[in-house]
């Protein structure tokens, strides 16, 4: 149909005339026409395409890059089912065949469909049919999911920060400001500078995984003259293995909220927004309830924490896409614009939301404002080992006795971390590797599980470390395997605009399923890695596939064997670096 | 006012404008910098990433169309390295598209993609595995789109979004799974697209192309390409006529043409039907007893002056009024108001192109 043909739909007209007025509406919108339709019809796509301002071709295209928008109706919900590192350790197969016959309560369309990780790899295998999650033991069991508990840390007399009150049920306005909250934006208010100078000393840097420190952040934003400035969270956590902003998220919310109220005072912000990732329903629902108390207790609003200075807070949905985790694809995805990332520079803190200044920070970052403020930059900065500063959040699960999260000191080394706060594997086999940065900071072998957990130790390793996910693999499983299931999830999840990124993950992943297959492997194959390896850590537009060497790179290095193994029971001799 | 940098580039000392990105520089001044998401008159994409050059000071290469010049920058845009990394995108590109012969390069030109293979010297033998998208059946009379030679710039999708301003066609899809669709998927026909060919002469690859002029058993050495200037109207633009001996097949936009900078329209790219139709008048026909019989020019003319002179003396002057064609060159409608109003006496004339 031409797009000069007249379209009329009522309910998509409501839906638009309620949110356009709001701050960066795009998602909101089309998430309240999903919702009501069970699918983006097509006249309501014109209709929202002729409102903001977008030929209804790109608005189609831009709809199609997300996982969870549909455009067409669907009577029931499929199932879906994460098929990414800690849960394929997993019999999927066997869950999968269990939950097509069994009833589970809920209608679905009984169709199977994997997805890329929900983040909730210490209860796995999470199963999603509309917006309900349901677990899938190892035994084969298939339950409602429940949260899991905040494992306890070993009591070795480390200072936990962020998760100081995490167990004491920190997630109402009242017992959070009983624990302190919500005194750090009157100190923001007043003294602004003295506020950046405790964020510089403290080391703080940015817990996403970039690690730029967030006091120079936010002073290049305040510098900033500009009509509108912007603060946003970045919750979007899609990396496989990490699950540590979602559990901040549900038990300390306020945390979050103060930390993004900071920022919005410093730097002159009036709005901050949540992104948050499509796949943590319940954290919507009690994010917006910690949002509402703090409204109406008057931390947020016209006159935020009493300071004379208007600053609200909202959620923008995602809809299912890995890479507006990266900071400029989030910015596009929030503006409605097709969410590739945005060339840099110029950066954000010029050039953000909507070409306005603006501070992209993580979930974590933003948390670990407010008890620095309480207690000093030099506080935090000393619960680092050694040179190091602060601590950190690390999300363990794969074959680990207690998955969760952990908050432990910058420079802490990956064996205590997995042995004394996790308890090790189980019994009777050994730890063979871990995944770091989720899963695209490589792989880390069990010689090396001394290295201490700071950006530089792991990065001489030629690892990352990232936004802190690390998933466990032991003596029986397949390091090839792994590989190949982390590289899978970049594919799937490369925006495709670059060339190196797009066909390299995806011929990366053909490669490792070769080596796997058991068949004899094409000539010259090392030699195509190493060429592919050049030209992604290289040449790339992100960071998506700058890193996605990491995987290939570390698993020569600790598995060469592994490698030359099945190239040999192929039956095809391969000379390293034939051609 | 623009004000005159220097940089340095591969060891010479050259002069920028403010604006001007590194590429345009490093083009300019003679160095070999390959690209195929790059199309000078679309913005900057840095998606092929072949256009990577080394800056003094930077870590990584930095992909030169999207890099604007600075003064003092040092950038190399030719080392082993940089070329070995180029050599084995371009490899990447081959593997995304099926190896058997691309009807673009055999019927009509070289692509770019198949030109920068012969440039590095590589063939599609390597990273070989699953081929790109899927073609798409488009029952439209001119655009061929085979994507499974897409190598997903998005130029395409660019030039009619930033040049023709139509936004017809967009990316859907993310990763391998990415592809070009029309709003909803329907077919050209049922979309915005006006069928100007645009998407077909900035594709560097055989995924786009003239229906016309494909699978015609030419080769490239076999078309004769005369350059010339479109008849449709007054705009002039210039194109290239594809001929097989001696019988037109096609026309391709010239992009140094000054008025259309390879625009064309739907009537200019692909109207060419009737020059090789048969129903086409090749010698004037008289009305006689009610048959058009086919007659002499000089018969023909005597005929119309004689019908003409007696309009203007039976009715008088403001019985005749004249239409130019659009068509006709600016001597031909110079000539035809002089004879409107020195031979017919009238001042009753125009334009097609006024209404």
């Amino acid at each position: 149909m031409k797009s000069s043909v007249e379209v009329k739909d009522p309910v998509t007209e409501k839906i638009l005339d309620q949110w356009m007025e709001k701050p960066a509406p795009f998602l909101s919108v089309l998430h309240a026409i999903q919702d009501h339709f069970g699918y983006l019809p097509e006249s309501g796509l014109r209709l929202v395409g002729q409102r903001f301002g977008i030929p209804v071709s790109e608005l189609y295209g831009t709809v199609t890059f997300y996982h969870f928008f549909s455009l067409e109706p669907k009577a029931l919900p499929d199932i879906r089912i994460c098929e990414n590192s800690a849960c394929c350790l997993h019999d999927l197969d066997a869950i999968c065949e269990e939950i097509v016959d069994k009833d589970l309560g809920i209608p679905h369309s009984g169709k199977v469909e994997k997805i890329s990780c929900p983040g909730r790899c210490d209860v796995p295998v999470p199963i999603l049919i509309g917006e309900t999650f349901l677990h899938g033991a190892q035994s084969g069991a298939i339950e409602k999911a429940t949260p899991a508990t905040m494992p306890l840390p070993p009591e070795i007399g480390l200072e936990e920060c962020l998760f100081k009150d995490i167990r004491n049920g920190v997630s109402s306005l009242e017992k959070a400001v009983e624990a302190g909250s919500w005194q750090s934006p009157k100190r923001a208010a007043d003294d602004p500078e003295g506020f950046i100078s405790e964020l510089k000393s403290s080391g703080l840097t940015g817990r996403g995984g970039a690690g730029f420190p967030t006091g120079v952040k936010w002073e290049a934003v305040r510098s900033e003259v500009a009509d509108q400035k912007w603060i946003v969270c970045n919750a979007d956590e899609s990396e496989v293995g990490c699950f540590k902003d979602r559990v901040l998220m549900a038990h300390t919310p306020h945390a979050l909220l103060e930390g993004m109220t900071c920022a919005g005072l410093i730097t002159g912000a009036e709005v901050g927004i949540v992104y948050l990732r499509w796949e943590y329903p319940e954290i919507l629902e009690s994010l917006q309830t910690a949002i509402d108390e703090a409204t109406a207790a008057g931390y947020l609003g016209v006159d935020a924490c009493g300071t004379g200075k208007p600053f609200q807070i909202v959620i923008r949905r995602g809809a299912g896409a890995y890479i507006c985790g990266e900071e400029t694809s989030l910015l596009n995805s929030l503006e409605g614009k097709h969410p590739f990332p945005r060339e840099k520079p110029p950066f954000p803190t010029t050039h953000g939301l909507f070409q306005q200044p603006t501070v992209v920070n993580n979930v974590e970052t933003f948390c670990a404002v407010p008890p620095i403020i309480d207690r000093g930059g030099d506080w935090f900065s000393q619960l680092g080992l050694g040179d190091q500063q602060g601590t950190r959040i690390f999300s363990v699960s794969g074959d680990i006795q207690r998955p969760g999260n952990y908050e432990v000191p910058v420079g802490t080394p990956l064996r205590q971390l997995l042995m004394e706060f996790a308890g090790g594997t189980f019994e009777g086999r050994e730890i063979q590797g871990v995944t770091m940065a989720g899963v695209s900071g490589g792989l880390v072998g069990a010689e090396d599980l001394d290295v201490r957990l700071d950006p530089a130790s792991l990065n001489d390793l030629g690892a990352m470390l990232g936004a802190g996910g690390i998933v466990v693999h032991d003596d029986t499983r397949c390091m090839i395997q792994a590989a190949r299931e982390s590289m899978h999830f970049l594919a799937e999840e490369s925006c495709g605009k670059c060339f190196p990124c797009r066909i390299g993950t995806t011929r990366m992943t053909e490669i490792l399923d070769e080596l796997n297959s058991g068949k004899p492997v094409r000539e010259g194959l090392l030699q195509e890695i190493e060429d592919l390896e050049e030209v992604l850590a290289e040449t790339s537009a992100c960071g998506l596939g700058l890193a996605a060497p990491y995987i290939t790179r570390m698993l020569k290095k600790y598995w060469p064997q592994e490698i030359q193994d099945k190239i040999d029971g192929s039956g095809q001799a391969l000379k390293e670096g034939s051609e | 006012m623009s004000t005159e940098m220097k940089m340095v580039i591969d060891g010479a000392e050259v002069s920028f404008k403010e604006g001007e990105t590194v590429l345009e520089v490093a083009r300019r001044q003679g160095s070999f910098v390959p690209t195929l998401c790059y199309d000078e008159r679309l913005d900057p994409y840095g998606s092929c990433r072949l256009c990577v050059v080394e800056v003094e000071g930077r870590r990584l290469p930095a992909s030169s169309c999207t890099l604007k010049a600075e003064a003092g920058m040092d950038i190399r845009t030719g080392s082993d390295h940089i070329r070995k990394m180029q050599s084995t995108l371009v490899e990447m590109v081959l593997s995304e598209n099926p190896g058997d012969e691309c009807p673009r390069c055999r019927d009509i030109g070289t692509c770019e993609v198949h030109e920068l293979a012969e440039e590095f010297e590589v063939s599609r033998d390597r990273f070989l595995g699953a081929i790109s998208n899927a073609s798409k059946d488009d029952s439209n009379p001119f655009l061929l789109r085979d994507y499974d030679r897409c190598i997903s710039c998005y130029r395409c999708v660019r030039i009619c979004d930033e040049v023709e301003a139509d936004h017809a066609i967009t990316m859907t899809g993310r990763g391998w799974n990415k592809g070009i669709a029309t709003a909803f998927d329907g077919g050209l026909m049922d979309s915005d697209c006006t069928l100007c060919g645009q998407c077909i002469y900035t594709c560097p690859t055989g995924a786009l192309a003239d229906k016309k002029m494909v699978n015609q058993g030419s080769k490239p050495g076999e078309i004769e390409i005369t350059r010339s200037v479109c008849p449709y109207c007054g705009t002039g633009c210039s194109i290239n006529l594809h001929s097989l001996d001696g019988k037109m097949i096609g026309v391709t936009p010239v992009l140094d043409g000054p008025v259309n900078e390879g625009a064309l329209c739907v009537k200019g790219q692909f109207g060419f039907d009737f020059v090789n139709s048969e129903d086409r008048l090749t010698r004037p026909l008289i009305r006689k007893n009610g048959e058009l019989t086919p007659v002499s020019w000089n018969e023909a003319f005597d005929y119309t002056a004689q019908k003409l002179l007696s309009v203007r003396d039976d009715h008088g002057p403001k019985a005749f009024y004249a239409i130019a064609s659009g068509r006709a060159p600016g001597e031909g409608s110079y000539m035809l108001q002089k004879f409107t109003r020195a031979v017919m006496n009238s001042n009753q004339v125009d334009n097609c192109s006024r209404g």
